[in-house]
């Protein structure tokens, strides 16, 4: 019989790994953990059938689960420091995703990750691989930096919505025009989370933020830019898609997304954007529950997923 | 060793590829154009890259990542161009980052104009970017010492973990004279970077950061950085031209304007004035013991500059009240002449009733 193991104090109590448990195996805590969350506990062990669900949902590696005998574990790209995002937020399944593609390609001990200013600013502490720490919006010339000087090591960033799309567009479009052989995650919660819930670039129409009060009005702020889409006007050939992990099944679309886009680098092929839309549960004002199922029913009509452009010969 | 007649601007790109740089990022800006346009031919015959940014911004922050990676690297720019690479400057001071930036100094503020100034002395010595930082800053007056200093430069990013300038202006960009390089260094043979983001293979992770939230360690580095910065002292060099006796006056200048300096002194010694020039060569660590020391001797002090005044708040800070210090500036792109200079000092020793021989 498969076995769930939580990591009690890791957990943040956001519930999400209830949710996708499709035979409700998994139910709360009475008590509440170091942290003052409720955690996870398999009231109806017996019911679980190993699917992984709750595994690949946890924002903060706090499950783990053994069908016989195997035991799923956190990427060895991953320090396994307790990750610093609220409760429910997408962040750190990102990372999870990230550090599978690394471990995936085998290539953590000639990879360079670098960190934007944003939520994920501490990225640093948490890939176990070199890292720099990037200004806001410049990851991606950083990267161009390292990948010139040392073509053989593995470089991405990862950036916010305000950092790659609004103060780092210059540096984006000219990096995907350049064909520099990096990998950009781009994490697109449409909000600005780290300063405050402010409105980004990627904020959509009507949407309230903290400097959107009544919804953002695209006469005057214009609309929300999809990025994918802009680069795809690019002549220079790309890896370029959009994907999502608001669920375990778009989660695993996203962990082949992620993994092709480090594996064109590696090769050599293209620049590679991988467009994830995420969740800021706090910035929304909603439950992590609620911000998974408003990316589906108001994010993804404006922005589609899916692979926007594929390098050809690939 | 064989000497060849180059342009300053090329004679740096060269110098850079002596000292071992394969790595220019750049963008374009009058008057140094020369530098990038000559390194994207000659950077791909040495097996090096040349990039040119879509801005100064990113051009900096290709350098900052380039740096960590362990790489020698250059940019080059000029002012409103320098404006922009404040922030990366910052930044790499904060993660100790070494790296050469060539700031050719054009007339401001704002646009301003393509000509010769030297209005970005506080850009470069007092900051350009944000924090408490510092960056040495060395001022070449001869398209050799160019060289010299571009070589130098790399020595000593390397030696301090620090952004190094370059601080000249379009004269020494443009003028043609005799250079010699000495034996180029191999990059393969420059010393590994420890702590450089190269693959954490067979060892801890390395992190290039300039973040500290705790407030208490991040004063702890700052007062690091700051005796970091004290240590430059030991590389501080300046240059003295008819000072080994007492003067009159005693005329403080740098770069192209120690030059008209020179010329100046000559014609005023030819006259039995008795008159000298002091030149900073690094302008950040300043020569401020060496100037003090040197006014002692002094009756007074005439700084001059293509600015209104900047490095003037050096003289005076150094020489700290004991001499007059009055200040002769040239601004706009425009120079002065010789013989500006000289009506200058005739003018001070006469207010200060020393006889005009
Ligand atoms: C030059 C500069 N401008 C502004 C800021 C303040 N700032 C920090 S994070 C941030 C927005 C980040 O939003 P996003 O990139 O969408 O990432 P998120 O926090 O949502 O993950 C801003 C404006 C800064 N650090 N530097």
């Amino acid at each position: 019989m498969p076995t769930v193991h939580v990591e009690k104090d890791r957990c943040k109590g956001c519930e999400l790994c209830t949710r996708v448990c499709p035979e409700q195996a998994l139910g709360m805590s009475e008590k509440i953990n170091a942290k003052g969350y409720f955690y996870p506990v398999a009231k109806e062990a017996d019911k679980c059938t190993g699917c992984r669900r709750c595994v690949l949902m946890c924002p903060d590696e706090a499950i783990q689960v053994e069908v016989k005998g195997k035991r799923t574990a956190p990427p060895e790209a991953l320090t396994g420091a307790p990750l610093h995002y609220c409760p429910g937020c997408t962040h750190g399944v990102i990372h999870s995703l990230i550090g599978d593609a690394i471990d995936h390609l085998g290539i953590r001990e000639k990879t360079v990750g670098i960190a934007p200013v944003g939520c994920s600013v501490l990225a640093y502490n948490y890939f176990n691989v070199d890292m720099q720490q990037a200004s806001h919006g410049r990851a991606l010339a950083l990267a161009t930096g390292i990948k010139r000087g040392r073509p053989d090591l593995a470089v991405f960033t990862y950036q916010g919505d305000g950092d790659l799309a609004s103060i780092g567009m210059a540096e984006t479009v000219h990096a995907a025009n350049r064909g520099e052989k990096v990998t950009a995650i781009f994490v697109n919660n449409a909000i600005y989370g780290m300063t405050g819930g402010q409105m980004a670039p990627t904020t959509l129409p009507g949407q309230i933020t903290s400097t959107t009060r009544a919804g953002r009005d695209v006469k005057h702020a214009g609309e929300p830019i999809r990025m994918v889409e802009l680069l795809n006007e690019l002549q220079t050939p790309a890896y370029l898609t959009r994907v999502s992990v608001h669920d375990p099944k778009h989660i695993l679309a996203a962990r082949k997304a992620i993994r092709k886009a480090f594996k064109y680098q590696m090769d050599g092929v293209c620049f590679s954007l991988v467009e994830i839309l995420s969740t800021c549960p706090t910035g929304w004002g909603q439950t992590p529950h609620d911000a998974c199922g408003w990316v589906v029913d108001k994010m993804t009509p404006y922005f589609p997923l899916g692979d926007k452009k594929v390098p050809e010969a690939a | 060793m064989e000497k060849k007649l180059m342009k300053g601007c090329e004679a740096i790109g060269e110098a850079a590829i002596c000292a071992g740089a394969r790595l220019f990022f750049g963008y374009p800006i009058t008057p140094q154009n020369e530098i990038p346009e000559y390194l994207s031919s000659r950077m791909p015959q040495v097996g090096g890259t040349f990039v040119q940014a879509e801005s100064e911004v990113a051009a900096s922050n290709m350098l900052y990542g380039a740096s960590g990676a362990g790489k020698r690297v250059i940019t080059s720019s000029s002012s409103p161009g320098i404006s922009l690479m404040g922030e990366a400057l910052s930044y790499m001071a904060g993660a100790e980052l070494p790296a050469v930036i060539v700031s050719i100094m054009r007339a401001g503020p704002g646009l301003g104009g393509i000509l010769p100034s030297q209005s970005d002395y506080f850009q470069a010595t007092k900051g350009g970017g944000h924090g408490d930082y510092r960056v040495m800053v060395l001022a070449p007056e001869t398209v050799q010492e160019a060289v010299d200093h571009t070589i130098k430069a790399f020595d000593y990013a390397d030696k301090y973990r620090n952004p190094v300038i370059i601080l000249a202006d379009g004269i020494l960009g443009q003028m043609m004279e005799p250079v010699t390089f000495p034996e180029p260094v191999r990059p393969e043979d420059l010393p590994e970077k420890p702590w450089a983001t190269t693959g954490a293979k067979g060892r801890e992770r390395n992190i290039v950061n300039s973040l500290y939230l705790n407030p208490d360690v991040l004063e702890e580095r700052n007062w690091q950085l700051v005796k970091k910065y004290e240590a430059m002292r030991e590389d501080v060099e300046f240059d003295t031209y008819h000072l080994d006796d007492e003067v009159d006056v005693m005329i403080v200048a740098y770069g192209t304007v120690a030059r008209i300096a020179r010329t100046a002194v000559d014609t005023m010694r030819e006259q039995g004035m008795r008159v000298g020039l002091f030149r900073p060569v690094t302008v950040y660590p300043f020569p401020s013991d060496a100037l003090a020391e040197a006014a002692d001797k002094a009756g007074a002090v005439l700084t001059s500059e293509l600015s209104t005044g900047q490095m003037l708040e050096d003289v005076k800070a150094a020489i700290a009240g004991k001499r007059p210090v009055e200040f002769f500036g040239r601004v706009g792109g425009n120079l002065m002449a010789p013989e500006e200079i000289v009506e200058q000092v005739t003018a001070l020793m006469e207010r200060q009733g020393r006889s005009v021989a």
